[in-house]
């Protein structure tokens, strides 16, 4: 399974949604996808992850450069992931740095 | 099962996922215990293929092996890249853990999820190959039972 990244913004919150499989092979096009959405300057990052079945350490990676790439006054959510993507994200200590929620209302 | 021979490329992360999915399948791994060894497997042939092979300007294949012993499901990864012992990795330590995502460094965490999700690891160097068991117990009760 490939991965899907969308990109979109709305009112200075910049989404992406991913779907699919997130490993070594494919991180650098959610890379470039975090590097769009910091060029927008947005107030905040939301990762829609309901439909990702799998992300590696290459995935956590990106998360890390996002929040290096736009400072620590962009926050980041992540929304919907299942329970062993988001079991990966505790065990990482993520969770300090990102906000985990069940789903994003505007 | 048959051994899984691939090219010791990024590509090949998607089959040897496939191929552990199976496996884990056979075995009746529970479902968490099946995405941890998958997730295992993965960060280890990604480090073959990124440290052993692409940053030593070599190429070569990986071999992935897993083998159903009556109490755990074994997968072992072989390649022909320089000694490597995933073991001697300085990992995250609980105060990395807790630092904020900006001052975090990059490198450790694939190791440490493969360590920390897997029953049994072994490394041993055998004929010029490096060699990467890992094991997980089978059954559905891998869990403890909550409360």
């Amino acid at each position: 399974m490939a991965l899907n990244v969308t990109l979109e913004e709305k009112d200075g919150v910049a989404k992406i949604l991913l779907e699919g499989e997130l490993d070594a092979s494919v991180a650098q096009k959610f890379k470039e996808t975090v590097e769009q959405a910091a060029a927008m300057n947005p107030t905040k990052l939301v990762l829609l992850m309901e439909k990702l079945a799998f992300m590696a350490s290459a995935g956590l990676r990106v998360l890390i450069f996002a929040k290096q790439k736009m400072g620590e006054g962009v926050s980041i959510y992540v929304v919907g992931a299942q329970g062993p993507v988001l079991k990966t994200i505790e065990m990482s200590g993520f969770h300090h740095s990102v906000y985990l929620q069940d789903t994003y209302t505007e | 099962m048959d051994p899984l021979i691939v090219p010791g490329t990024l590509d090949s992360l998607g089959p040897i996922r496939t191929y552990v999915k199976a496996a884990a399948a056979s075995a009746d791994l529970a479902d968490d215990a099946a995405y941890a060894l998958m997730l295992a497997v993965d960060e280890l042939a990604t480090n073959t293929v990124t440290h052993g092979y692409q940053d030593s300007g070599l190429s070569g294949d990986i071999m992935v092996t897993a083998e159903m012993a009556p109490e755990e499901l074994i997968v072992t990864i072989e390649d022909t890249a320089p000694p490597y012992d995933p073991r001697a990795h300085r990992m995250p330590g609980e105060e990395d853990l807790q630092k904020p995502l900006e001052e975090r460094e990059i490198g450790g965490l694939g190791v440490f999820l493969a360590m920390g999700g897997v029953d049994r690891f072994g490394y041993e160097r055998v004929n010029d190959r490096n060699r990467v068991l890992l094991a997980m117990k089978r059954g559905k009760s891998s869990q403890p039972p909550r409360g």
